[in-house]
C-alpha cells in the first residue's frame, strides 16, 4: 500500500537532506501553541462579553475563565503522557497534523462557545481539545530532533522548546492587536481574534508538517563518529517506554523537572503583584508588566542557552548549576527587597527565569542520555506529568504561603521572604534527585530491533 | 535545498524577532 502524506514512511529525507531545515518545522508548532502562556490576555475581555466595555449581569467571573488555560495545561500533560507511544510510532507530521487539528480546532469550537455564551464549550474547546494540541504538538518534534542531531542533542532541542517561550511574546501582543482591531459596539472582539487565531495558528503549524522529514535509519552527519569512550552518564542503549517508567532514573528526573518547574512557575504567576508589592509607590503596574515581558524573554532565551551549554559540560552539570545557584539567587531576594535595588532584584529574577526555561529545554537531552533515543519521544510525555503537578504545586504555595503571612500581619512588602527560602528548599530537593543519578541498569535496556 | 532553507528560518525568524521587540519596548519601562 502507498504511504499516504502524513505517514512516517514519506517523511524519510532523501540523501543530501539537509538536516538545519527540521529545526525551524519544530520552531512553527512550538511557536504556535507557546500562545498558551498568553492566554491570560483574553481573560479581562472574556468577564465582558456581554457587557463589552464592562461586566454585565450573567457575564462570566475571572474565576470561572481562569479555569480555561488550567484545564488545557491539565490535558497538555495527560495527552503527552498518553499519546507519546502513537506520536513515536506514526512520525512526527501526522502528529504534528494532529496537534494543529486539535489547537486550531481549540479555537474555533471557543469562537462558537462564544457565540452560544456557553462557558463548557470553551473548556472543551481550548481547553480539552487545544490542551491535547498542546501536548501532541510539544513532544512531537523532540524525538525527530535528537536523531538528527546526535552530536548536538541539547542545541537541537532547545532550539525547539525556547519557540514555547517565544510563542507568548508573539501571541500577547497579537492578540491585543486583534482585539482592537475587530472591536465594535456590539462586539469587544474577542470572539473573531479567536477564529483568525484558530486559522492563522492552523496555517502556521502547517509550515511544520510540510516541511519536517526524519533521517533514513542509518544516516549520521557527514564526519562525526559517535564517541567511543563512553561517558558515565550518557548511554548507547536504549530503553523502552514501558521499562523507563519503571526505572529510579525515571523518578530522579521527574523530581528534577518537577522542582525547578514548581519553583520557577510560583514566580511567573505571581511577578507582577510581586514586584509591585516589595517596591511599593516605585513600580507601577505598566513598569511591571515590563518586568513580565523581560522574564518571559529570559525564559525563552535560557531555553536555547542552557540546552547549548548542556551539549559540553553534561547535563548533569547543567542541572547542578540551575539548583545551586537558583538556591542563591532566590535566598538572595529578600535582602534585595530590603536594600531597594530594582536592577539587581530584576537581573537576580532574569537569571532565574533563564533557569527556569532551560530545565524545560535540557530534559529531552537528558532522557537521551539516560534512556537512548528508541522511545524518548514518548518518555518525554510521560515526564511532562510532573509539569501538571508543577504547575499546581508552585503557584498553590506561593500564593497561599504569602496570603498567610499577610494575613497574621506581616506586611505586604516583606511577605514574599518565606515564600522564597521554601523555593530554595525545593531546589534542595532537585538538587538531590539530580546528585542521585546514576546509569540505568543493563537489565532494563531494550533488547530488540529498533524501526 | 539552500532557498527552502532561509525562507523558512525567516518564517519562524519574523514573527519571533517582532514578538520579541515588543516585549523589549514594554520592558524598557523598566528602566525609565
Amino acid at each position: 500500500m502507498t504511504p499516504s502524506f502524513l505517514d512516517r514512511e514519506s517523511t524519510v529525507a532523501p540523501p543530501g537532506f539537509n538536516r538545519f531545515l527540521v529545526p525551524p518545522a519544530a520552531l512553527a508548532v512550538h511557536l504556535s501553541i507557546g500562545q498558551a502562556y498568553a492566554f491570560s490576555t483574553f481573560n479581562l475581555p472574556l468577564t465582558k462579553l456581554l457587557g463589552i466595555t464592562h461586566s454585565a449581569p450573567g457575564d462570566w467571573d475571572l474565576k470561572q475563565v481562569g479555569w480555561i488555560f488550567s484545564i488545557a495545561i491539565v490535558f497538555l500533560g495527560s495527552s503527552a503522557a498518553l499519546f507519546g507511544r502513537w506520536v513515536e510510532r506514526v512520525g512526527p507530521r501526522k502528529s504534528m497534523f494532529t496537534a494543529a487539528l486539535c489547537f486550531g480546532g481549540g479555537f474555533l469550537v471557543s469562537a462558537f462557545g462564544i457565540h452560544l455564551h456557553q462557558l463548557w464549550l470553551i473548556y472543551l474547546g481550548y481547553g480539552v481539545l487545544g490542551g491535547c494540541g498542546l501536548g501532541i504538538g510539544y513532544i512531537s518534534p523532540v524525538s525527530t530532533l535528537i536523531k538528527w542531531f546526535p552530536d548536538r542533542p541539547g542545541m537541537a532541542t532547545g532550539m525547539a522548546i525556547m519557540g514555547f517561550g517565544g510563542g507568548a511574546l508573539i501571541a500577547a501582543p497579537l492578540s491585543v492587536m486583534l482585539m482592537e482591531h475587530f472591536k465594535t459596539a456590539a462586539s469587544n472582539g474577542v470572539l473573531e481574534t479567536f477564529v483568525t487565531m484558530g486559522v492563522i495558528y492552523f496555517m502556521y503549524m502547517m509550515i511544520g508538517v510540510y516541511s519536517v522529514r526524519v533521517p533514513a535509519a542509518d544516516w549520521k552527519p557527514a564526519g562525526w563518529v559517535a564517541p567511543t569512550q563512553p561517558k558515565q552518564l550518557v548511554t548507547s542503549a536504549n530503553v523502552a517506554v514501558e521499562m523507563a517508567w519503571r526505572t529510579p532514573q525515571f523518578w530522579l528526573l521527574w523530581g528534577v523537572l518537577c522542582m525547578n518547574v514548581s519553583a520557577g512557575i510560583g514566580v511567573i504567576g505571581q511577578a507582577s503583584p510581586m514586584i509591585q508589592e516589595i517596591f511599593a509607590g516605585r513600580v507601577s503596574p505598566a513598569v511591571a508588566a515590563g518586568f513580565v515581558g523581560l522574564i518571559s524573554l529570559f525564559n525563552m532565551v535560557g531555553r536555547i542557552f542552557w540546552a547549548s551549554t548542556s551539549d559540553y559540560i553534561g547535563r548533569r552539570n547543567t542541572y547542578m548549576i540551575f539548583f545551586l545557584l537558583g538556591i542563591v539567587l532566590y535566598s538572595s531576594v529578600p535582602t534585595l527587597g530590603h536594600l531597594g535595588s530594582i536592577p539587581l532584584f530584576v537581573a537576580a529574577f532574569c537569571i532565574i527565569l533563564s533557569m527556569y526555561g532551560g530545565g524545560f529545554a535540557t530534559i529531552p537531552a537528558y532522557l537521551r542520555d539516560m534512556f537512548g533515543t528508541y522511545q524518548v519521544g514518548a518518555i518525554h510525555g510521560r515526564l511532562l506529568t510532573a509539569w501538571s503537578v508543577a504547575g499546581v504545586l508552585g503557584p498553590v504555595l506561593v500564593n497561599y504561603i504569602r496570603q498567610y503571612q499577610i494575613d497574621n500581619g506581616v506586611p505586604k512588602a516583606q511577605a514574599y521572604s518565606i515564600t522564597m527560602y521554601i523555593m530554595c528548599g525545593l531546589l534542595l530537593i532537585g538538587f538531590l534527585c539530580n546528585f542521585a543519578m546514576r546509569p540505568v541498569k543493563e537489565k532494563y535496556h531494550y533488547r530488540g530491533s529498533i524501526p | 535545498m539552500k532557498g527552502r532553507l532561509v525562507i523558512l528560518w525567516v518564517a519562524v525568524g519574523i514573527p519571533l524577532l517582532w514578538g520579541v521587540l515588543k516585549t523589549l519596548q514594554n520592558a524598557m519601562k523598566l528602566f525609565h
